[in-house]
C-alpha cells in the first residue's frame, strides 16, 4: 500500500513535478536510431515525460530534440520540411536548427536579427547502441553518455525493440521486479520459447517451484536474488539488476541472450517499455535475431507501421481461452511480454495503490518505492544526484548462478554482477 | 445479435475514466504482523518502531543469550514486549498472519531457529531483515544468514531501519 500522496509523487512524471525531476536527472532512451534512418528524413513526433517532441536528423547528420511546435504559430513541426540543416515550418517558412534556435524567420528582414529571439526548447539526442538518448534535465548537471552494455557490445551483439505500453510506467516497471509472477504467469513459455527454453536452470525451476526471495540494495538500486535449491545443498540464484529509475535486467538462461527493460514515461497515463537482447560475447545467431523480430521473448508483434503491440486493449490481447484451459498459456494471453502488459495495463492507466494489499514476496517492489521516493527527497531537498546517474551503477549484469547455502550471494557472485570485458555472463 | 462496438471491453474496462467506478469498499480485514528483535541492537529499533502508529503490528524482543535446541525449555515467557511484559511464544504467534524477524548482522541470532521452528509448526509466513551498519564485514553477514535462511521465506537485506517502518506501512500493520 502507498498513501495517495506518495503514488502522485512516483507516478507523475511531467515537467515541473518532484517524479519528473528525477526523471530528469538520467540519460532516457528516446528512439531507435533507425526510427531516423538517413540525413534529411521525416521528422519523428516523440513524447516523453508529458512534453511533445519533435525529433529530426539534419544534413550533416547532426539529431535534433525539440519542441514539436512553432515558435510562430503553433503548427506542429511533424509537417516540417527537413532540409539544408534545418526544420522547417510549412506555414510560414520559420526554420530552426537541430538545438531549436529559429535561423530563419522569412517575413522579417534578415538584418533585423529578430530570429535570433526565437529558440524552441530542445534537448540533447545523441546515437548509442542503436539507440537515441536524450537528457532532459538542466544543461549543468548533464550526466556522462550512458554505460548500459547492452548499448556498448558490438551492433551484431544486440537487438533493441520498443513498443507502447497503455499504463504508467511504475506499475509496468514493478512487474519487472516481481521475480514471483513468473512461477504462474510465464510458467507455458519457459519450455516453448525459443529464447528460453533448453537451459538446465529450467529444471530447477520446474523441480522446485516455491523460490525463497532476497532483496539487497546495491549501488545504483536493487539485486533480487531468487533461491531454489540445486544439487549437493547448494543453491540456485537467479538474481535480477532494478537500476534506478527503471532498468531492470532479467536472469540469463543457458547460452541464451541476456535480456532486460527499460520503462520510460511517455505521459502519466502510457510508456514506452524498451527490451532489449544482446550477448556479451558472440553474435546473435539470424535464428535468435528472426525470432526477437517476430515477438519471441521479451519482445512483441506490432500492429503494422507502429510501436503498438499487435495483441492490444483493442481486441482484448486476442486472448485464447481454449489455450488458457488448456494450460498452453495460464492467462490465455500470447508472449511473455503481453502476458505481463495485459495484466499491467488491467489495473487502470494509474493503479490505485491505495487499494492493493502487499504480502512478503513483495519486498523488492517496497524496497524500490522506498528508494525512489528517498532518491526523489534527496534530490528536491539537497540536490542530491540520484543512484543510476553514474556509469559505474550501469556496468552491471544479472546473473544465474550455483552457490554455497551460506554465502551472500551479492559477494559470492560479486564479479558475476559487474560487466567485465572478454567474459561471458553468469548463466546455467 | 452483437452490438458493434468499435472499442472493446478491455479497452472500456482499462480506462481511466472506468477507474473511477472501482468499488470504494475495504478488501482486506486487518492483519496480524508479529515484528520481533532477535538480537539487542534491533531491539533498539524495535522500540522506535513501536512509537509508530502501526495498528495491527506488536512489538516483540527475545531473551539475550543462546537457545540449545536439544534441551526442552519453556517457551511460556519466553518473548516479551516493548513495555517488558513477558509472553508465551507460541500464543503470541498464533493467528499471526505474518512474523517479522528484524536482525543485525553480525549478532547472535540464535532466537531466528526458536522462532522460525514455531512458524514452521504454525505455518506462519516469516520475513528477515538483516540491518547492516557500515561496518558489516562479509563474514558477519555469512554468518547472519546461515542463521536466518532456514527460518525466512523472505529475506531483506537494508541498509537504514527506515525501510522498515515503509515496509510495515506497505504490508498495511
Amino acid at each position: 500500500m502507498l498513501k495517495k500522496e506518495q503514488n502522485d509523487l512516483l507516478t507523475q512524471t511531467g515537467p515541473g513535478t518532484p517524479g519528473g525531476r528525477l526523471f530528469r536527472s538520467y540519460w532516457l532512451p528516446a528512439l531507435l536510431a533507425n526510427e531516423l534512418p538517413e540525413n534529411d528524413c521525416p521528422p519523428v513526433r516523440v513524447k516523453l515525460l508529458s512534453e511533445r517532441l519533435i525529433a529530426f536528423r539534419d544534413s550533416k547528420g547532426r539529431y535534433g530534440l525539440m519542441d514539436e511546435y512553432c515558435a510562430h504559430r503553433g503548427v506542429s513541426l511533424w509537417f516540417g520540411r527537413n532540409e539544408e540543416d534545418g526544420l522547417r515550418c510549412p506555414y510560414h517558412g520559420w526554420k530552426y536548427d537541430y538545438t531549436g534556435q529559429c535561423i530563419e524567420v522569412p517575413s522579417e528582414p534578415e538584418e533585423s536579427g529578430f530570429c535570433k529571439k526565437i529558440k524552441l526548447n530542445s534537448y540533447p539526442l545523441v546515437e548509442r547502441g542503436g539507440v537515441l538518448w536524450t537528457y532532459m534535465g538542466p544543461p549543468e548537471k548533464r550526466p556522462p553518455l550512458p554505460e548500459w552494455e547492452f548499448a556498448t557490445v558490438p551492433p551484431e551483439h544486440s537487438f533493441t525493440s520498443k513498443r507502447i505500453q497503455e499504463s504508467n510506467w511504475l506499475q509496468a516497471m514493478e512487474g519487472g521486479i516481481d521475480s514471483s509472477h513468473v512461477s504462474f504467469l510465464h510458467r507455458g513459455d519457459l519450455n516453448s520459447d525459443p529464447l528460453f527454453k533448453g537451459a538446465k536452470a529450467n529444471q530447477y525451476n520446474l523441480r522446485d517451484s516455491r523460490p525463497v526471495f532476497e532483496v539487497v540494495e546495491s549501488a545504483g538500486g536493487l539485486f533480487i536474488g531468487a533461491r531454489r535449491n540445486a544439487d549437493n545443498g547448494n543453491y540456485y540464484w537467479r538474481i535480477t539488476q532494478w537500476v534506478m529509475p527503471s532498468f531492470t535486467m532479467i536472469a540469463p538462461r543457458g547460452n541464451h541472450p541476456v535480456h532486460g527493460h527499460f520503462w520510460i514515461p511517455i505521459d502519466d497515463e502510457n510508456c514506452w517499455t524498451w527490451s532489449f537482447d544482446y550477448h556479451p560475447m558472440r553474435a546473435l545467431t539470424a535464428e535468435e535475431r528472426r525470432a526477437m523480430e517476430e515477438g519471441k521473448g521479451i519482445h512483441v508483434k506490432y500492429v503494422p507501421g507502429t510501436f503498438r503491440p499487435l495483441a492490444n486493449k483493442d481486441n482484448d490481447y486476442l486472448i485464447d481461452r481454449a489455450a488458457q484451459k488448456a494450460g498452453k498459456t495460464y492467462s490465455g494471453v500470447e508472449g511473455i511480454a503481453m502476458q505481463d502488459a495485459s495484466l499491467q495495463e488491467s489495473m487502470g492507466p494509474i493503479v490505485d495503490r491505495t487499494k492493493e494489499n502487499l504480502v512478503s514476496t513483495d519486498n523488492g517492489i517496497i524496497m524500490a518505492r522506498h528508494r525512489l521516493l528517498r532518491a526523489t527527497k534527496a534530490l528536491m531537498d539537497k540536490e542530491v544526484a540520484p543512484p543510476g546517474v553514474e556509469p559505474v551503477h550501469q556496468q552491471v549484469r544479472s546473473a544465474a548462478v550455483v552457490l554455497p547455502p551460506d554465502k551472500p550471494f551479492v559477494e559470492a557472485a560479486k564479479d558475476a554482477l559487474m560487466v567485465r570485458a572478454g567474459v561471458a555472463h553468469a548463466s546455467v | 445479435m452483437h452490438r458493434f462496438e468499435a472499442r472493446s471491453e478491455s479497452a472500456r474496462a482499462a480506462s481511466a475514466a472506468e477507474a473511477r467506478f472501482r468499488i470504494d469498499a475495504p478488501n482486506s480485514r486487518p492483519r496480524a504482523i508479529k515484528i520481533v528483535a532477535l538480537d539487542r541492537q534491533s531491539e533498539g529499533v524495535v522500540n522506535r518502531l513501536a512509537e509508530g502508529a502501526f495498528a495491527n503490528a506488536t512489538f516483540l524482543t527475545v531473551p539475550a543469550g543462546a537457545v540449545s535446541s536439544r534441551e526442552p525449555f519453556s517457551m511460556t515467557g519466553w518473548l516479551g514486549d516493548v513495555a517488558g511484559h513477558t509472553k508465551d511464544l507460541l500464543e503470541e504467534i498464533d493467528g499471526a498472519d505474518q512474523v517479522v524477524m528484524i536482525a543485525t548482522a553480525g549478532e547472535p541470532l540464535h532466537a531466528a531457529s526458536v522462532i522460525g521452528e514455531a512458524c514452521s509448526l504454525k505455518r506462519i509466513m516469516t520475513t528477515a531483515l538483516i540491518l547492516t551498519p557500515p561496518s558489516t564485514s562479509d563474514e558477519a553477514l555469512s554468518r547472519s544468514l546461515a542463521q536466518l535462511r532456514p527460518w525466512s521465506l523472505m529475506l531483506v537485506i537494508a541498509s537504514d531501519e527506515d525501510y522498515i517502518a515503509d515496509m510495515l506501512v506497505a504490508m498495511r500493520a
